[in-house]
């Protein structure tokens, strides 16, 4: 750290008298500002390395099973088209069972970690409407997800179909049934990453945020199934990561595991999502910082 | 210029702030002073907005600040040194915060500059010292190039050199036309920065005046007495407006009673009387006086 002097003629004297002839407060300015603030921290980068990283090696093994059981029973290459295909989408996807982990804890990150950092009250200081802040925000982590989430299933695919092209089993990229699901995938992830966004909004914690999501991804299902009554087995279709699965785990638009479809179950996941912002909105609004 | 008018906040049955109403003038630094849990940040969160009000109102040049356009530019706010993700670097904090209003990287490496931040631009703020911490919140402050400065308690944490220099910066801002409303629980600073005083305790004002009047009017003269017969002239000086402390053994300060009075009074009773000077006031105890009702966290007298 370097000692100051005072200097009379410091650049602040400059442009004090031209007042209205700067820059003002714009949502494309606080776009711009998330932007920089996303990019700027470590976590954002290891959370995505993560998220890749998990998609490819989940390929691989995932592959490498499913391609050895083939050379060594039946006739893979003999199956049906459709078949074939399922394989190699299923392959490419399964990634995202992990990887909707990692972009849960993102999104919360994203904002807990302003508010236990103090960050929180620059930010709003600075965008005294605070409700820009965070749809900024939820704009930046969608986008950057859905990107990510693209790289890591189209890694995925590629990974799957080297290993499958062993065993002469392959699905072009530019089918509908293979390239909608990685696009459903990668808009899942995505948007688990704003879910995300909006309970660490609500709870203004990294811990709690976490744990909440985390448990409503991974325990609430697992509990779901175990309960023996027949309100709970109609309700799982509808939870969070059951419907963000069925919603890309399906080759048609039309018919998914639960007879849903890919429309009804995006519907059923921007539910959750809808609701998170909105309490979300809600509190920051109405919260002291 | 800032105004505040029936400015109350509370938490719960708690009353951080009560019931408050100030101006705070172009032109000249205004201390904000009082002591700690007075609700000095709380007022100062709520002048930006990011507190809520309980009742009535605060505007900044004759706005709510939400309601400005450019807020950053109307109001610099140094409110915490630690509101900064530890995990990002100065220079990208403040390029962030910039750019919610346009504001161009040059002028963030000018902030840089202004607080001699460059050495340490591109650290993490995690490992910034606290006195970092203050000029990196400073520097975000005058990113807008604010016509209005709110700083809480800047020097905290600063070395000597450090505490010139916001002196000397904030005189400057001032003597451009800019408001500068600055807190502190230090009396002392406050006495060598700032022209007006807002003196607050226990959520009130307590006093509103020039640094002058209040060093003039905030204090009765104390004399203080040394004499083997130190108890019994205590006993004979009890009355209601005088107060007496015993410091050390034998030594009396005494406040309300001339020390002409003390010693016509020990000499009508035959007291023998080592020492008598009167003290100076000084503006620490000007403050002392002011606050002593006011003082949230009292801690007991060391005797």
């Amino acid at each position: 750290m370097t000692a100051i002097t005072p200097t009379p003629a410091h650049p602040s004297q400059r442009g004090f008298a031209q007042l209205d002839q700067r820059g003002t407060l714009s949502f494309a300015g606080v776009l711009r500002s998330e932007w920089i603030k996303f990019r700027s921290l470590r976590s954002t980068t290891w959370s995505y390395l993560i998220v890749i990283a998990i998609s490819l090696g989940m390929a691989l093994i995932m592959s490498l099973s499913m391609a050895s059981g083939m050379s060594g029973g039946t006739d893979a290459a003999a199956a049906p088209a459709d078949q074939q295909l399922s394989f190699i989408v299923q392959s490419s996807v399964f990634g995202v069972y992990f990887g909707q982990l990692v972009a849960g804890v993102l999104g919360v990150l994203v904002i807990s970690g302003e508010y236990t950092t103090g960050m929180i009250r620059s930010t709003l200081a600075a965008v005294p409407m605070r409700l820009p802040a965070l749809a900024a925000k939820a704009v930046v982590l969608f986008v950057a997800t859905y990107v990510v989430g693209l790289v890591a299933t189209l890694g995925a695919y590629v990974v799957t179909s080297l290993v499958f092209a062993g065993v002469d089993v392959s699905a072009s990229l530019t089918e509908p049934a293979v390239f909608l699901p990685l696009l459903g995938a990668s808009l899942y992830l995505a948007l688990v990453a704003v879910f995300a966004l909006g309970v660490g909004t609500m709870l203004r914690s990294s811990a709690g945020g976490i744990a909440a999501v985390l448990g409503l991804i991974l325990l609430v299902p697992t509990v779901f199934q175990m309960i023996p009554a027949e309100w709970a087995q109609d309700l799982l279709p509808y939870l969070l990561s059951i419907a963000g699965m069925n919603m890309f785990t399906s080759t048609t638009a039309e018919a998914t595991a639960d007879g849903f479809g890919f429309w009804l179950n995006l519907l059923i996941v921007l539910g959750w999502v809808g609701a998170s912002i909105a309490g979300a909105t809600v509190l920051l609004k109405r919260r002291d910082a | 210029m800032i105004t505040a008018e029936g400015l109350v906040k509370r938490y719960g049955a708690k009353t951080a702030v009560n019931d408050i109403s100030f101006t705070v003038r172009p032109g000249q630094v205004t201390g904000f002073l009082g002591p700690n849990g007075a609700g000095k940040s709380t007022t100062m969160r709520m002048v930006v907005g990011l507190d809520r009000p309980s009742a009535g109102s605060v505007v900044v040049n004759g706005k709510p600040y939400a309601a400005h356009r450019a807020p950053l530019h109307e109001v610099g706010a140094l409110l915490d040194a630690k509101a900064v993700h530890t995990g990002r670097s100065a220079y990208n904090h403040l390029l962030a915060m910039a750019a919610t209003h346009g504001i161009g990287a040059s002028r963030v490496r000018e902030v840089i500059e202004l607080t001699g931040l460059e050495s340490v631009a591109r650290k993490r703020v995690g490992g910034f010292s606290l006195g970092m911490g203050q000029r990196l919140g400073i520097a975000a402050a005058m990113l807008g190039d604010p016509a209005t400065l709110i700083l809480d308690e800047p020097v905290n944490g600063l070395d000597p050199e450090g505490v010139l220099w916001v002196r000397q910066f904030v005189r400057h801002l001032a003597s451009e036309g800019r408001t500068i409303f600055l807190s502190s629980h230090l009396m002392s600073e406050m006495a060598l920065t700032a022209d007006h005083l807002i003196v607050l305790g226990r959520g009130e004002i307590i006093a509103d005046a020039p640094v002058a009047d209040i060093i003039a009017g905030g204090t009765r003269p104390r004399v203080l007495v040394r004499s083997p017969h130190s108890s019994q002239l205590a006993d004979l000086l009890a009355a209601p407006e005088v107060a007496v402390v015993r410091s050390d053994a034998g030594v009396l300060e005494i406040t309300g009673v001339a020390a002409s009075g003390i010693g016509d009074l020990a000499a009508q009773h035959g007291l023998a009387i080592h020492e008598l000077t009167p003290l100076s006031a000084s503006l620490e105890e000007a403050y002392m006086a002011l606050t002593s009702d006011a003082v949230e966290y009292r801690t007991e007298a060391v005797r």
